[in-house]
C-alpha cells in the first residue's frame, strides 16, 4: 500500500451541445497518507466521480498531477484497484475466477491462484459461493466479490466509487461494517466516493467535502475503531460530526 | 373442470420427461384442421392431399432413397456455405466492432450489400459461375455473412464500459481484455447472428436449389411441381420445418443455455 497525492488537479470537458467548456474539477490538491481511509462527499455534479475516474486513469487529466507512491499516474493500472457502483463483475466468470482475475493477468499460476481465491473469499465470507456465477448472487454478495477482487490484486490504492449505493439499506450497513473490519485488518489506502454523509463519517478517517469541483473542507473523523452501527447510531460524537459534514454538503 | 386439470397434469409431466413431445403437441390441432378441410372435400385430392397421403409419400421417397440423398445434399451444401460464412463473418465483425475507422468506413457498404438479398444475386451468379455448386455456395456464404457480421459488431460495440475499465484496472492487457471480456460479452449477439444467418442461409439454399439445383430438397419440391405431385411438395415443406427445428433446438439453443442464459445476460 502506498500514499496518494493529487496536485492542482483540473478537468475541463467540452460540451458539444452548447459548444462551451465545462469545468468539472478545478485545482484540487489532496494528500492521502499510506494506509489512510479518506471519503469524498459532495452533492451530485460536484466532480467527485470525475476525480476518481482521473485517479483510476479512466479519463484524461486536463492539468495537474496524480502521484501514487511518488510515481505519476498515466492511464489505468493494477496499482489502483477500483470497486464500481455497478459491481462490474465478469458475468461469464465464476466468483473465484473473478477474484483471481488480476493475479491471472499478472501470470500467477493456477495453484497460487487457488490459494488467493480461498484467502479472499474467506475474507468476504463467500467461501461457499466460489463456483457460482455473479448473476446467481444477491447484490450485497456481488459487491463483496467486487471488493475482494480489487484487494486480491494487491493494489497500492483502493478506489471505491459509490460502491454500496445500489444495495438495500440493511445490506449496506453490513457491508460498511465489513469494509471497516477489512480496513482495520489490512490497512489498505482507500479513497471512497459517496453522496451519503453518514456513510462517509462512519467509514473514514477523513472526510473531504467537495463543492463545484473544489475542496470545500476536510473534516477529521477521530471516532474510535472498531466501528459498528449498533454503537455509533446513538453516539454523540458521530451525530455531531455527521451534522457538521451534512451542513457543509448542504451549503456546497 | 377436474378432468381438465388432470389432463393438464399429465401434459406437464410427460412433456417435462420428453421435451420433443412438447414441440410436437402444438401441431396436433393444426394437423386436425388440415385433415378436416381435406375431409370436407372442398378441393380435389390432387390439389390438397391429406396428412396420410403426405406420410405415405414421405415413406415412399425415403424407401426409394431419394429423400435421404437429397437431404444430405442440401445439408452438406448448407454446412459448407455456413462454415465458410462464419469463418469470414466473425473475425470481420470483431475487427469492425473494435475499430472505429473500419466501422465508419464499412458500415455503409455492409448496409448496401445487405439490401441486395441472396437471390437477387442469382442472375449475375448464373452468368458468372453457371448452374453449379459455386453459385449455391456463394449465395449461402453471402446470406450467412451479413446477419453474423452485423450482430457481432453490435455485440462488440455494446460491451459495458465498466467491465472494460475493471479489466484494465486489474492489469489486463488489450489482447486479454478482448478474449476474456469483450468476446464473452458479445457472445449472445453472435449467437443471435448465427441463428439469423443460418435461418436465412437455409432459406436461400432452398431458393437456390429451386433455380440452380440438380438435387436437394428445394429441387425435389420444384421437380414435384413439374410432375404435378402436390403431396411431394408438401413433404418437402414439412422436411424444411422439421430440419430447422432440429438445427435450432439441438445446436443453437444448447449453446445459448450454456452461455448467455447461464451468465444472466439474456432472460430465459
Amino acid at each position: 500500500m502506498k500514499s496518494l497525492a493529487l496536485e492542482n488537479l483540473s478537468k475541463t470537458y467540452f460540451d458539444p451541445y452548447r459548444g462551451t467548456q465545462f469545468t468539472a474539477v478545478k485545482d484540487v490538491s489532496l494528500n492521502v497518507e499510506e494506509g489512510d481511509f479518506v471519503a469524498v462527499v459532495g452533492p451530485s455534479g460536484c466532480g467527485k466521480s470525475t476525480i476518481l475516474n482521473m485517479i483510476a486513469g479512466f479519463v484524461p487529466i486536463t492539468s495537474g498531477r496524480i502521484l501514487v507512491g511518488g510515481r505519476e499516474v498515466k492511464g489505468p493500472g493494477p496499482d489502483r484497484g477500483v470497486v464500481f457502483q455497478s459491481f462490474a463483475l465478469f458475468p461469464w466468470k465464476t466468483v473465484s475466477e473473478n477474484v483471481t482475475f488480476g493475479p491471472k493477468m499478472r501470470g500467477v499460476g493456477k495453484a497460487e491462484r487457488a490459494k488467493i481465491a480461498e484467502e479472499y473469499l474467506a475474507l468476504a465470507g463467500l467461501s461457499h459461493a466460489a463456483d457460482r456465477y455473479p448473476n446467481e448472487l444477491s447484490g450485497g454478495m456481488q459487491q463483496r466479490v467486487g471488493v475482494v477482487r480489487a484487494l486480491a490484486n494487491n493494489p497500492d490504492v483502493l478506489l471505491m466509487d459509490e460502491p454500496f449505493a445500489s444495495v438495500d439499506a440493511q445490506t449496506r450497513m453490513t457491508l460498511q461494517e465489513e469494509l471497516t473490519r477489512i480496513w482495520e485488518e489490512r490497512r489498505p489506502t482507500i479513497v471512497f466516493i459517496t453522496h451519503d454523509v453518514s456513510e462517509a463519517v462512519f467509514l473514514a478517517n477523513k472526510v473531504v467535502v467537495l463543492s463545484k469541483g473544489n475542496v470545500l473542507e476536510q473534516v477529521d473523523i477521530p471516532l474510535s475503531r472498531p466501528r459498528s452501527w449498533d454503537r455509533l447510531v446513538e453516539d454523540d460524537d458521530f451525530k455531531a460530526l455527521s451534522n457538521q459534514v451534512l451542513q457543509l454538503v448542504r451549503s456546497a | 373442470m377436474m378432468a381438465i386439470y388432470t389432463l393438464w397434469g399429465y401434459y406437464a409431466r410427460w412433456t417435462a420427461r420428453w421435451p420433443m413431445l412438447a414441440a410436437f403437441i402444438p401441431f396436433i390441432p393444426l394437423i386436425a384442421i388440415w385433415a378436416f378441410i381435406v375431409w370436407l372435400e372442398l378441393f380435389p385430392r390432387v390439389f390438397l392431399p391429406g396428412p396420410l397421403d403426405v406420410i405415405g409419400k414421405a415413406w415412399e421417397l425415403t424407401y426409394k432413397g431419394i429423400l435421404g440423398d437429397y437431404l444430405i445434399d442440401s445439408l452438406s451444401r448448407l454446412a459448407v456455405g455456413a462454415a465458410a460464412g462464419i469463418a469470414i463473418a466473425i473475425p470481420l465483425g470483431i475487427f469492425i466492432g473494435l475499430n472505429k475507422r473500419a466501422h465508419e468506413f464499412s458500415w455503409p457498404i455492409l448496409l448496401f450489400f445487405q439490401a441486395i438479398g441472396d437471390i437477387a444475386w442469382l442472375p449475375i451468379l448464373l452468368v458468372w459461375f453457371g448452374f453449379g455448386l459455386t453459385t449455391m455456395t456463394f449465395v449461402i456464404v453471402y446470406t450467412v455473412l451479413f446477419p453474423i457480421v452485423l450482430n457481432t459488431v453490435l455485440g462488440i460495440r455494446s460491451a459495458k464500459p465498466d467491465l472494460h475499465r475493471a479489466a484494465q484496472s486489474l492489469g489486463a492487457p488489450r489482447g486479454r481484455i478482448l478474449l476474456e471480456v469483450t468476446l464473452p460479452g458479445a457472445l449472445p449477439n453472435i449467437i443471435t447472428g448465427l441463428r439469423n444467418g443460418l435461418g436465412y442461409g437455409w432459406r436461400a439454399l432452398i431458393a437456390a436449389e429451386i433455380i440452380v439445383g440438380t438435387s436437394g430438397i428445394g429441387f425435389l419440391m420444384f421437380d414435384a411441381r413439374r410432375a404435378g405431385s402436390v403431396d411431394e411438395i408438401v413433404v418437402g415443406m414439412i422436411v424444411l420445418g422439421i430440419l430447422w427445428y432440429i438445427v435450432d433446438s439441438w445446436l443453437l439453443a444448447p449453446i445459448e443455455r450454456a452461455t448467455g442464459e447461464r451468465w444472466g445476460l439474456v432472460t430465459k
